[in-house]
C-alpha cells in the first residue's frame, strides 16, 4: 500500500471517528473542513494545503486550543471536480462544519463559495486564485493568496521588460484558472506593445502536442507563456524538447511542484514560474519550519503557509470577536489584521488580501528552484 | 498565420501519423468485438489503461536492474505487458459479459460501462490516482531541412510506433485470413448460430477475440507510454471514446476500416491543431465523423459484404 492509499485511509477513519466522536462531544471541539483534491492529477498541492492546515491544527490544539476547545480537522476530497466540490459543500452543510479552509482549484472553489454563502459557512480558499472568486458580492468568502490578476501582470510584466520575445505564444487549459491567468498576461503583455502570435487553448488531460508544437516551431515563437497546471506543461515541456523546438516556458504557480520535472525530467531546466514568495525562507517562520521539518514534511510548497494561515485566521478571529458565529467572525476578520506566517494580512471588502506578491522563480530539472532577479 | 510551408506539412502528417497509429490500435479492439457479437466494449480503453500501466512498470523495473538494450527492453515489455492485458481481457469477458449472452442487447454494454468503472478505480486503488511519470527509453531522431529554418524532425520512437503498429496489424491480417482459428471468427462474424451448429467453439472464438483486441491494446499501452511517459487511471476514458470513433469512422466490425479510421482521425487532429486553433481540434475529428457518416452511414469501408470480424 502507498502513501496515498494510507492517506485516505487515515481520512476516511478520522473522518468516521470524528463524525462518532462529534455526537458524544459536539460542545468541546471546534471542526474545521479542510477540502481540496487529496486524489486526481493534481492532488500533490492538496498535499501542501492539507499538510499546512494539519500543522495550524496541531500547533494550536498543543497551546490548549481555542478558548479552551481543542480543534479538529476534517479533510474532504474534492478531487479539483466542480461536481464533487458542490457534493463536498453539502456534506460540511450537512455535519454543520461552519469554517472551511478551500477549497483548491479555481473551477471547484467557485460552485462550493455559492453554497457557503448561503449557508453562512465561512470559507477562506489557501490556492484559489481566479478573480471570479470574489467578484460574487460574497461575505463569507475570503482568500489568503493572490489573484490571477496580480499573478497575470507580474508574469506579463516579466515578459515584456526582462524577456522581450519576437515571437510569443500563449497556451492554456480552457479551464476557469488556466484561462483566466492566460488572458491576464496578454492582457499585460499588449498593453506594453507586444502581440502574442498565438493564443490557444489545450485540452484538460491531452497528451500529445506534437501538433502544436510544429505549429510554433514553423512561427518562430521563442517564448510561451502556459496557463494551468503540471502534467500538461510538463508533457508539452518534454515533447517540444524532443522536437527540437527550445523556446523558453513560463507558467503560473499551478505548475510548480516537483512532478514537473518528473515528467518533463531534464525539458523542466530553466522553466520560469510565478509563485507567492517562499515563506518557508522568512527567518521569522524558523519555529514553524523546523515544526514542518521534524515531522518530514517540506514546508515550502506554495499553499503550505497559506493554508496554515488560514486555519489561524479561523481561531484567531473566534478568540478576538469572542464568538463562535461564522457571519460575526466574517465580519471581524474584514476589520481587522491578522499575524501569521504569510506576514500580517489584511482584507478588502470583497475577501481578497489587501497586498499579496507573486515572485519569479526559475525552475531545475532537479525540482528545486531559484528567485529571478528582476 | 503566415504562409504554408511544406516542410511544416509533412512535420504535421508525421505528427498525425503517429497519434493515428494508436488510435487505430486500440480501435481495432471495438471493431473485432463488435463484428463478432455485435456488442460494443466500453471497458476496451480501460484494458488499453491497464497495458500502459504494466508498461510502465515493467520498463521501470528493468531500468532498476540495469537493463539498457532497447530491443530487450521493448520485446520484454510487450511480452508482459500483453500477457497480463491478455488476461485481463479473457477475465473481463469470462466474468461480465458471458453470463448475459443471449439477454438484450442493453444488458451487456451496462455491463460494459460497469466493468470500465470497476477497472478505473480498482487501478486507482492498487496505484495510486496520481500521475505516473517515466522518462523516455528511445530518444532522438532524424532531422530534415535547412540548417538554421525550420527542420521536419522524425524521432526513433515515432518510427518505432509506426513499425510495430504495421507489424502487428500485419500479422493480424494473417490470422485472420490464413489461420484455423481466424476462419473460425469469420464464421462467426458472419452467422454465429449456423458456426455453432457447424461444430465450431463459439465461445471459444469470442474469447480469442477479447484476447486479441487486449493484446493490440496493450501494444498501444506500452508505445503510449514509452512516447508520452505518463499513464494515470483515467486515460482509457478518452483513449478509447478516440479509438471508438476511430472504429465507426472506418465502418465498424471492419478491421482494414479501423486502421484507415484511425490514421484518418490522427490526420484530422493534426491538421486542426496545425491550420485552424488547437481548441478546434476535437470539433473537426467529430464534425468529420458526422459528415462521414452522413454520406456513408456504413463509415468508410464498412460495407455489409466485408470481411468483418
Amino acid at each position: 500500500m502507498n502513501t496515498f492509499n494510507r492517506n485516505i485511509l487515515s481520512a476516511a477513519v478520522s473522518a468516521a471517528i470524528l463524525s462518532l466522536g462529534g455526537l458524544a462531544q459536539a460542545e468541546d471541539t471546534i471542526k474545521i473542513a479542510v477540502a481540496g483534491p487529496i486524489t486526481g492529477p493534481v492532488a500533490q498541492y492538496g498535499d501542501m494545503q492539507m499538510s499546512g492546515a494539519r500543522m495550524a491544527v496541531e500547533q494550536i490544539n498543543a497551546k490548549g486550543g481555542v478558548n479552551g476547545k481543542k480543534l479538529e480537522a476534517v479533510l474532504m476530497d474534492d478531487v479539483c471536480e466542480p461536481k464533487q466540490a458542490v457534493a463536498i459543500a453539502n456534506q460540511i452543510v450537512n455535519q454543520k462544519i461552519k469554517y472551511v479552509v478551500g477549497h483548491l482549484c479555481s473551477g471547484s472553489t467557485q460552485p462550493a463559495s455559492t453554497l457557503y454563502e448561503e449557508e453562512g459557512i465561512l470559507m477562506i480558499t489557501p490556492a484559489a486564485t481566479s478573480p471570479a472568486i470574489t467578484q460574487q458580492g460574497y461575505k463569507m468568502v475570503f482568500r489568503t493568496i493572490g489573484t490571477d490578476d496580480q499573478q497575470g501582470p507580474t508574469a506579463g510584466r516579466y515578459i515584456a521588460t526582462q524577456v522581450k520575445p519576437k515571437q510569443l505564444a500563449i497556451i492554456h487549459d480552457k479551464q476557469q484558472y488556466g484561462e483566466g491567468i492566460a488572458k491576464e498576461v496578454e492582457k499585460t503583455v499588449k498593453a506594453a506593445g507586444i502581440k502574442p502570435v498565438l493564443f490557444e487553448g489545450i485540452n484538460k488531460g491531452q497528451t500529445d502536442f506534437s501538433a502544436l508544437i510544429t505549429k510554433m516551431k514553423k512561427e518562430g515563437v521563442d517564448f510561451v507563456y502556459y496557463g494551468g497546471y503540471h502534467p500538461e506543461l510538463g508533457l508539452l515541456l518534454r515533447q517540444s524538447k524532443e522536437q527540437g523546438f527550445d523556446a523558453k516556458y513560463m507558467g503560473p504557480e499551478g505548475v510548480g511542484n516537483k512532478d514537473i520535472s518528473a515528467i518533463a525530467g531534464p525539458a523542466s531546466e530553466g522553466l520560469l514560474v510565478t509563485l507567492p514568495a517562499d515563506f518557508s525562507a522568512d527567518p521569522a517562520n524558523a519555529d514553524l519550519v523546523k515544526a514542518f521539518k521534524d515531522q518530514k514534511q517540506d514546508p515550502s510548497g506554495p499553499f503550505v503557509m497559506p493554508a496554515y494561515a488560514g486555519v489561524q485566521i479561523i481561531t484567531d478571529a473566534i478568540k478576538g470577536a469572542k464568538t463562535e458565529d461564522a457571519v460575526k467572525l466574517a465580519e471581524y476578520i474584514r476589520k481587522n489584521s491578522f499575524q501569521t506566517p504569510i506576514g500580517k494580512v489584511a482584507f478588502r471588502d470583497n475577501g481578497d488580501l489587501k497586498a499579496f506578491e507573486f515572485v519569479i522563480f526559475e525552475w531545475h530539472a532537479d525540482a528545486t528552484k531559484t528567485p529571478v532577479k528582476e | 498565420m503566415s504562409d504554408f510551408s511544406i516542410l511544416e506539412f509533412i512535420q504535421q502528417i508525421i505528427n498525425g501519423l503517429t497519434l493515428g497509429s494508436i488510435y487505430a490500435l486500440i480501435a481495432i479492439g471495438y471493431t473485432m468485438v463488435y463484428g463478432i457479437i455485435g456488442m460494443i466494449n466500453f471497458a476496451h480503453g480501460e484494458i488499453y489503461m491497464i497495458g500502459a500501466y504494466v508498461g510502465v512498470l515493467v520498463i521501470t523495473v528493468l531500468g532498476l536492474v540495469g537493463v539498457d538494450s532497447i530491443p530487450l527492453i521493448l520485446l520484454a515489455t510487450l511480452a508482459m505487458s500483453i500477457l497480463v492485458t491478455g488476461s485481463y481481457g479473457w477475465t473481463v469477458e469470462r466474468l461480465a459479459y458471458r453470463p448475459l449472452r443471449g439477454s438484450p442487447r442493453l444488458v451487456p454494454l451496462i455491463s460494459a460501462i460497469g466493468v470500465s468503472i470497476f477497472l478505473q478505480n480498482y487501478v486507482q486503488l492498487g496505484q495510486g490516482a496520481r500521475d505516473v511519470s517515466m522518462q523516455p527509453v528511445l530518444t532522438g531522431g532524424w532531422r530534415f531541412g535547412p540548417e538554421g529554418g525550420f527542420q521536419v524532425y522524425l524521432s526513433y520512437m515515432q518510427v518505432l510506433i509506426a513499425a510495430i503498429t504495421v507489424a502487428f496489424m500485419a500479422g493480424l491480417t494473417l490470422f485472420i485470413s490464413r489461420s484455423r482459428m481466424g476462419r473460425a471468427c469469420r464464421a462467426c462474424s458472419e452467422d454465429r448460430g449456423m458456426a455453432n451448429l457447424l461444430g465450431i467453439d463459439t465461445d471459444r472464438v469470442i474469447s480469442l477475440t477479447f484476447v486479441l483486441g487486449a493484446t493490440l491494446a496493450a501494444v498501444a499501452g506500452v508505445l503510449v507510454s514509452m512516447y508520452y511517459g505518463l499513464v494515470n487511471p483515467f486515460i482509457g476514458f478518452i483513449a478509447g471514446l478516440k479509438a471508438f470513433t476511430a472504429a465507426v469512422l472506418g465502418g465498424i466490425g471492419s478491421i482494414p476500416g479501423a486502421m484507415l479510421g484511425g490514421v484518418v482521425l490522427g490526420l484530422a487532429e493534426s491538421f486542426a491543431s496545425a491550420y485552424l486553433q488547437t481548441e478546434y481540434k476535437d470539433v473537426v475529428a467529430f464534425a468529420l465523423l458526422i459528415l462521414v457518416l452522413l454520406v456513408r452511414p456504413t463509415g468508410l469501408l464498412g460495407r455489409p459484404d466485408v470481411e468483418k470480424v
